[in-house]
């Protein structure tokens, strides 16, 4: 089964800041804008990338699912690309 | 002959963060990723040397670059999310925009882009079987400021960012990336003003991998030792798999660097693992 979606809504958590602001603001809401699985729709919201690499998202772009992740939200890791 | 120098470089994100709070912050995310990766940080002192070791083979680079005086530097890298998603990553890329910006924390980056060579690449490419995708937009990314940062900081020349798919597999073999090379170096040699090029990333690394930490040392310093015996050619033998397995897919970034260079020695060459994640290398060719 394709990771697109999982992979997309990691991507625009990345790079689309109304994307971002979307989510912190309702993740439900925001995740139901992507096809997600049940799987990946509950390891985005446990904020595990670890497991969302082991469901097919990209290693370097599950790390973004800590941007929700208020311990890390002001990680200077955002402020490059 | 047109093509005046060539130079290969590390872009690891840490090498621009200061030494101490900015680099521990940046790595809290990776240990998070691979919690094993945090047995082996390196305390501020290494980290101050490390910075210190890289900024060095990095002033030689430049002192190389500069004297070659390239009227435009083309850079070979990697997109890591930031151009290319899922919808469409290309193997190869040639960016035809008019300039091109990026920011790294508080440093930013504004050139002029060599779309003029960039269009003649492209059709050098369709030539000769070699169907470079193009756009006319691109971000430029820490796999591009890093390594300008220390070596072009002033946008004094043009830079012309050429992407390869190092990161989402299928990616291309070292042949190809070497026949790539080949490729600029020719249309390079007939242009009308003097070109550099810079390929960057690696050495050794497995960003986003349960392997985050490891770096293959070994095989880090064959590859240069391969490239100050003028033998690069050689490299293009390896395999994919070879290549990923010691974690330098982004080596192939430096294989089109080799395939413009031909069986040119590498005249200096500098290597510094971070103890962190990646193996830093640097290579100026003997043109």
């Amino acid at each position: 089964m394709s990771s697109y979606h999982l992979n997309r809504f990691l991507f625009d958590l990345k790079m689309d800041g109304e994307a971002y602001e979307r989510a912190t603001g309702d993740l439900d809401r925001a995740l139901g804008r992507y096809e997600l699985s049940a799987d990946e729709t509950e390891a985005i919201k446990q904020g595990d990338p670890r497991k969302l690499r082991q469901l097919g998202a990209h290693g370097m772009l599950a790390l973004y699912v800590l941007r929700l992740n208020p311990e890390f939200q002001r990680n200077i890791y955002w402020s490059q690309k | 002959m047109s093509f005046v120098a060539a130079i290969a470089a590390s872009h690891a994100p840490n090498i621009l963060l200061e030494p101490g709070a900015e680099w521990d912050e940046f790595m809290m995310l990776h240990y998070r990723m691979a919690p094993q990766a945090a047995s082996t940080k390196p305390s501020l002192e290494a980290q101050q040397k490390l910075r210190r070791d890289a900024e060095k083979a990095y002033a030689a680079l430049r002192a190389d670059l500069e004297a070659a005086r390239p009227e435009v530097l083309i850079v070979v890298a990697n997109d890591q999310f930031v151009n290319f998603a899922y919808n469409n990553i290309p193997t190869f890329f040639v960016t035809l925009a008019d300039e091109v910006k990026g920011q790294f924390t508080r440093h930013r980056f504004r050139y002029r882009n060599g779309k003029e060579l960039g269009r003649a690449i492209l059709k050098a490419g369709i030539d000769a079987g070699i169907d470079f995708a193009f756009g006319e937009y691109i971000e430029l990314q820490h796999t591009q400021t890093v390594p300008l940062h220390f070596l072009l900081p002033e946008p004094k020349i043009p830079i012309l960012p050429i992407y390869v798919n190092t990161w989402v597999e299928p990616i291309p073999t070292p042949r190809r990336c070497f026949q790539v090379g080949e490729l600029i170096r020719k249309v390079a040699d007939g242009w009308k003003e003097r070109v550099a090029i810079l390929a960057t990333g690696g050495l050794s690394h497995f960003p986003g991998s349960p392997r985050i930490g490891e770096i293959d040392t070994s095989f880090d310093h064959k590859l240069l030792e391969i490239l100050r015996e003028g033998k690069g050619r050689s490299l293009a033998e390896y395999s994919v798999e070879e290549i990923c397995k010691a974690g330098d897919s982004e080596f192939l970034n430096w294989m089109v660097a080799i395939g413009s260079v031909g069986d040119a020695k590498a005249k200096e060459t500098f290597y510094m693992p971070d103890h962190v994640a990646t193996g830093w290398g640097f290579v100026s060719w003997k043109i």
